[in-house]
Order: structure tokens, then C-alpha cells, then sequence
């Protein structure tokens, strides 16, 4: 709830339930200010629910930190600079998302072999990453920062992953580059995701699960073969409800 | 002139080092600097005219200094009170646990044996230097030990983006409460090396110590720069003795003492120009060298695009920092 008690007082959310099974790639669409990033952050714990509880397998999670949901979960957001410290250089970055434990460890970062294992994890980005492990983040453009932080966030390989519309900043074709990206890598390690897109055509044609969230509640839930009738013009109409 | 500006650089290297960790490393401008500093001179001579040896003194003013960095990374963190709020909440406070530990508002040392006593009975600038140099030495060998560890990556990665740090597992305040205590426990320690060169402690002596600390901080980056760790913190040694080397120069050309601190602040705005427009008339420079290149290029259209590739390429690179 934001504003209590005021003027402004809104529900973001309300009697919002929503079951992710294992395995799910749900895409989320809605109206802008719908409640979908609220959603997400409320989710990965950047925002703190009211009232209500968020399970992470039959662990109620609603009153622990970022930090430590992070173990579980992982992020990328849409803006590239949020997901990268730009200051540090790629191996580096890599480094910090390897571990989602080990941040006060007394140990080395910098341990033989992990260089390697760098380079074979970025060549198949085919951006040239694999050669610039020493590079700061921030040389880097808006697509392979993007890029990167998809790497980083499946690296830990969490039981759910949150996209906040992650290709909304990257131009057309970097962008469709990203999303087969994160298709491939989803299939592959068989990721738990949740995708904000407000892309029809990519919310129809990734996930098996797509929901629709309208004033703070979920007002449409389909998976499979449902899912898979719908088309764009279909969804584009139900938004006017 | 110049072997005194060097120990006594050497001996405010810690509080430079500190200030960097805080300004540079998490990124917050640290106002606390101005009470740690006395902190660790005023615990340092009390507990040496109470008895204690120099080396136990010297470590507990350290240990004092950590303390008051802990308390405000504790205000800033978990009280969310904005940082530069809650470095002069914290710095005003020491004021009086200040004047608590000394009893009265400066303390000399009477005949206790201070740190450079222990060395050779060589010239006392000469110990000034070696004892600095020791310490410099070693605060620099083991942060740099722990700029290679994990912890250390997290500290730098909280003040660079705390957003992805914490998405990363990272407890973000307890990074940044880190910070703030290692950065006060090495001002603190200057503060206790002054105070035993100068052989009193003061209650004013931290007035101005954090703009000392951050035009250090940028004259040292003006004459050394890198991204490698161990440069960045021998530059910040530079800085220091640089900048002790400017006030000694101030004061040969007859500016009395009391007119050092707004020659400091000057010193400062200075240095925090220099850079600004040395970028301007670079890229000045670069502009114009690339257009007279462009006009030649259309005399001679044979090879001209050829060299407006290469050339496009040597200001992108050169814009760099």
C-alpha cells in the first residue's frame, strides 16, 4: 500500500495470489502503473508487502532482505546500467554473481582456472566479451551490459528468475537478440522465470504461462494450449476491461 | 624543508587513505573525519600519560577511530539518516567524548616514550620518515591484501552499484558499515601520529582535516592514476606528502598559521578544477585537430576516409576518463 491514511493512499496490490510452479516461464503483461513492477520488487524484496506472504518453497521469504532472497532468486532489470557495477571490470562482475554467499569470505577472488571458465561462458554471447574480461563495464554499450547481466543472473542458477522488461532499452534487433538469449538459457538450465514484457508478440511467443495484471490484480492466468490460441489482438482487447 | 614536508606527509598518509576508502571506494563524502581525528590523538596521549606504552596507545586510538566510524555507518544504514548528516551528528558528538577523555582542551605529553623513540637516535625528521614509511607500508600491504578477497570485491562493488550488489547477495549495509569503520580507524591513526610528533593532543586539531583529506585525495590522482588497487593507494601517498609540501611552501612565503586553513580550502577548489578543465582543453584540442584533419581530408579525397576512421578512433579512446 503506498500512501496510507492520505489522499493518495492506493493499493498497488491486493488479494493478489499467484502459484509458480517449478519449470513456469510466465510472461506478465498490463497497463503501465498496472502493478506488474510492483510485483516483481515485491517479490525480490526491494518493496515490502503490507500484508500477505511470499513462499519460496514452503519457506515464507516476506520479511527476509534482497540480499538474502538472493540466494534464491535472481534479477535483471531493465535499465543495463542496474544490473552491472560499471566500475569493476567484466571478470570482476562475474566473479560477484558466482557467488551469492560467499560476499565476506576472506578467500581470493581471483582463483586459477575461473579466467577459462569466464571465456567459455561468454563466447556463445558471440559480442566479443570473451576477450575483454579486463574491461571495465562501463566501456561497454547498453547491449552487452544487458547481455552480461543475463549471464550473471542465471550464473548462480536460481529457482526463479525475474526479468523487469529487459529488453525495453536495447534497440530492435539487440533486442531480439537478448530475448533469444534468455529463451535459450531458460530452456537449457530449465529456469523458474517471470518476464514483464510489454511486447505482445514476445509475451505470446516465449513461456507457457502468460498472465495479465490490471489494477493491481490478476486478471488473467492461462498456460499451455489456452496460452498458445491467443493472439495479439485478442490480448491488445482485453486490456481495454 | 622538503625531508620535514616528507614525515609529516608519511604521518597523514592514514587519514588520506581513510578519506579515499570512504570517498572514492563507497562513494559518500565522511564528515566524521573531523571528530576521529582528535579521537585517536586524545585516546592516544591519555592512555600514554596513564602508563601505557606507545604501541598499545597507538592501536587503541586505531580502535577508537573504528568505533566512531562504526556509529555513523550505524546512523546512515539502519537509522537511514542521509551520510553527511550522519558524519556531523557523529563528529559533534566526539566533540564532547573528546573533551571527556582529556579533561581539559589540550594535553601535552610530559616524558613518555612516543613511537619514533624507539628507533636509532638519528635525526627526528629522519625517524619521522622511517616510522612513517613502516606504517604506510603496511596499512597499504594489507589493503591491498584485502582489496584481493572477496570482501574486498563486495565493498567495491556496494559503492559502486548498491541496486546489484544486494541483488547479488551482497548485505549492502554491513559493506558499507565496514567501509566507514576501516576508513575512521586509519584517520584515527593519524590523529594518534600527530599528536605524538607534535608531542600534544588538541581538541581543535581535527578542524578542517576532511578537506585536508580530499584535496589530498584529488592532488594525489592528478599526479598518479590507474585503475590497479595498489596504484590507487600509492597515489593517495603522493597526495599526502604533495599537499604537506604546498602548506610548508605557503608558510616559507610568510603566511602565518592561522591563515593555513582557508589556504587548504583554496588548495582544494583548485584541485577539484584542474582535472575539469584540463578534460575541456583536451577535448578542445582533439576537436580542433580533427577538423583541420576533416579539411584536409577534402583537399585530398583519395586517401581522406581512410584517415577519418583511424582518427574517429583515437578521440574515443583518448576521451577516456
Amino acid at each position: 500500500m503506498f500512501f496510507p491514511g492520505t489522499e493518495n493512499e492506493r493499493h498497488i496490490l491486493k488479494n493478489v495470489s499467484l502459484k509458480v510452479y517449478d519449470g513456469d516461464f510466465i510472461s506478465v503483461i498490463g497497463n503501465n502503473g498496472a502493478g506488474k513492477s510492483t510485483l516483481l520488487n515485491t517479490i525480490a524484496g526491494t518493496l515490502s508487502a503490507d500484508a500477505g506472504s511470499i513462499n519460496l518453497e514452503n519457506k515464507n521469504v516476506i520479511k527476509k532482505s534482497v540480499s538474502y532472497r538472493s540466494r534464491w532468486m535472481s534479477r535483471v532489470f531493465q535499465d543495463p546500467k542496474m544490473g552491472t557495477a560499471g566500475e569493476l571490470s567484466v571478470a570482476e562482475n562475474l566473479v560477484l554473481a558466482q557467488s551469492h554467499v560467499n560476499t565476506t569470505s576472506l578467500k581470493w577472488y581471483n582463483k586459477k582456472g575461473q579466467w577459462e571458465k569466464f571465456q567459455e561462458l561468454l563466447k556463445p554471447l558471440d559480442m566479443g566479451l570473451e576477450d575483454r574480461l579486463k574491461t571495465q563495464v562501463k566501456y561497454l554499450s547498453g547491449g552487452q551490459r544487458q547481455a552480461l547481466s543475463l549471464l550473471m543472473a542465471t550464473l548462480s542458477k536460481p529457482k526463479l528468475l525475474l526479468l523487469d522488461e529487459h529488453t525495453a532499452a536495447l534497440d530492435p534487433k539487440t533486442s531480439r537478440d537478448v530475448m533469444n538469449l534468455t529463451d535459450e538459457i531458460v530452456n537449457r538450465e530449465k529456469l523458474t522465470t517471470m518476464m514483464i514484457t510489454h511486447k505482445m508478440s514476445d509475451a505470446l511467443k516465449y513461456g507457457n504461462r502468460l498472465i495479465m495484471v490490471q489494477d493491481g490484480q490478476i486478471t488473467l492466468d492461462v498456460s499451455g494450449k489456452d496460452k498458445q490460441n491467443l493472439d495479439s489482438e485478442e490480448l491488445v482487447g482485453m486490456f481495454d476491461n | 624543508m622538503l625531508i620535514s614536508s616528507l614525515g609529516q606527509g608519511l604521518l597523514w598518509a592514514p587519514l588520506v587513505i581513510g578519506v579515499f576508502i570512504t570517498f572514492r571506494i563507497l562513494d559518500i563524502p565522511d564528515l566524521t573525519t573531523e571528530g576521529s581525528f582528535p579521537f585517536g590523538a586524545a585516546m592516544t596521549i591519555s592512555l600514554m600519560l596513564n602508563g601505557q606504552s606507545a604501541f598499545i596507545a597507538t592501536l587503541m586510538g586505531f580502535v577508537a577511530g573504528c568505533l566512531g566510524g562504526f556509529v555513523t555507518g550505524v546512523l546512515d544504514t539502519k537509522l537511514h539518516i542521509p551520510s553527511l548528516l550522519a558524519g556531523i551528528l557523529t563528529m559533534t558528538g566526539l566533540y564532547s567524548v573528546n573533551m571527556h577523555i582529556m579533561g581539559k582542551s589540550n594535553v601535552p605529553l610530559l616524558t613518555q616514550k612516543v613511537l619514533t623513540d624507539y628507533l636509532p637516535d638519528w635525526a627526528t625528521e629522519i625517524q619521522t620518515i622511517i616510522l612513517g614509511a613502516v606504517i604506510v607500508v603496511i596499512v597499504i600491504g594489507l589493503l591491498y591484501l584485502l582489496f584481493k578477497t572477496h570482501l574486498g570485491l563486495s565493498l567495491m562493488a556496494t559503492g559502486n552499484n548498491k541496486d546489484m550488489s544486494a541483488a547479488n547477495g551482497i548485505n549492502t549495509d554491513k559493506m558499507i558499515i565496514f567501509g566507514y569503520t576501516i576508513s575512521n580507524g586509519l584517520i584515527a591513526l593519524s590523529g594518534s601520529l600527530i599528536a605524538q610528533s607534535n608531542g600534544y593532543a588538541d581538541i581543535g586539531m581535527g578542524i578542517g582535516t576532511i578537506v585536508i583529506g580530499l584535496a589530498s585525495v584529488l592532488v594525489g590522482e592528478i599526479f598518479l592514476r590507474g585503475r590497479n588497487i595498489l596504484v590507487r593507494l600509492s597515489a593517495m601517498v603522493v597526495g599526502a606528502v604533495l599537499y604537506r609540501f604546498l602548506l610548508t611552501v605557503a608558510m616559507g612565503l610568510g603566511f602565518p598559521p592561522d591563515d593555513l586553513k582557508i589556504l587548504s580550502a583554496i588548495i582544494l577548489v583548485i584541485v577539484i578544477c584542474v582535472p575539469i578543465v584540463r578534460n575541456k582543453l583536451k577535448t578542445r584540442k582533439q576537436l580542433k585537430l580533427y577538423l583541420s584533419q576533416l579539411a584536409e581530408g577534402e583537399q585530398d579525397e583519395q586517401d581522406g576516409s581512410i584517415k577519418h576512421t583511424k582518427f574517429t578512433k583515437g578521440v574515443l579512446s583518448g576521451d577516456r576518463e
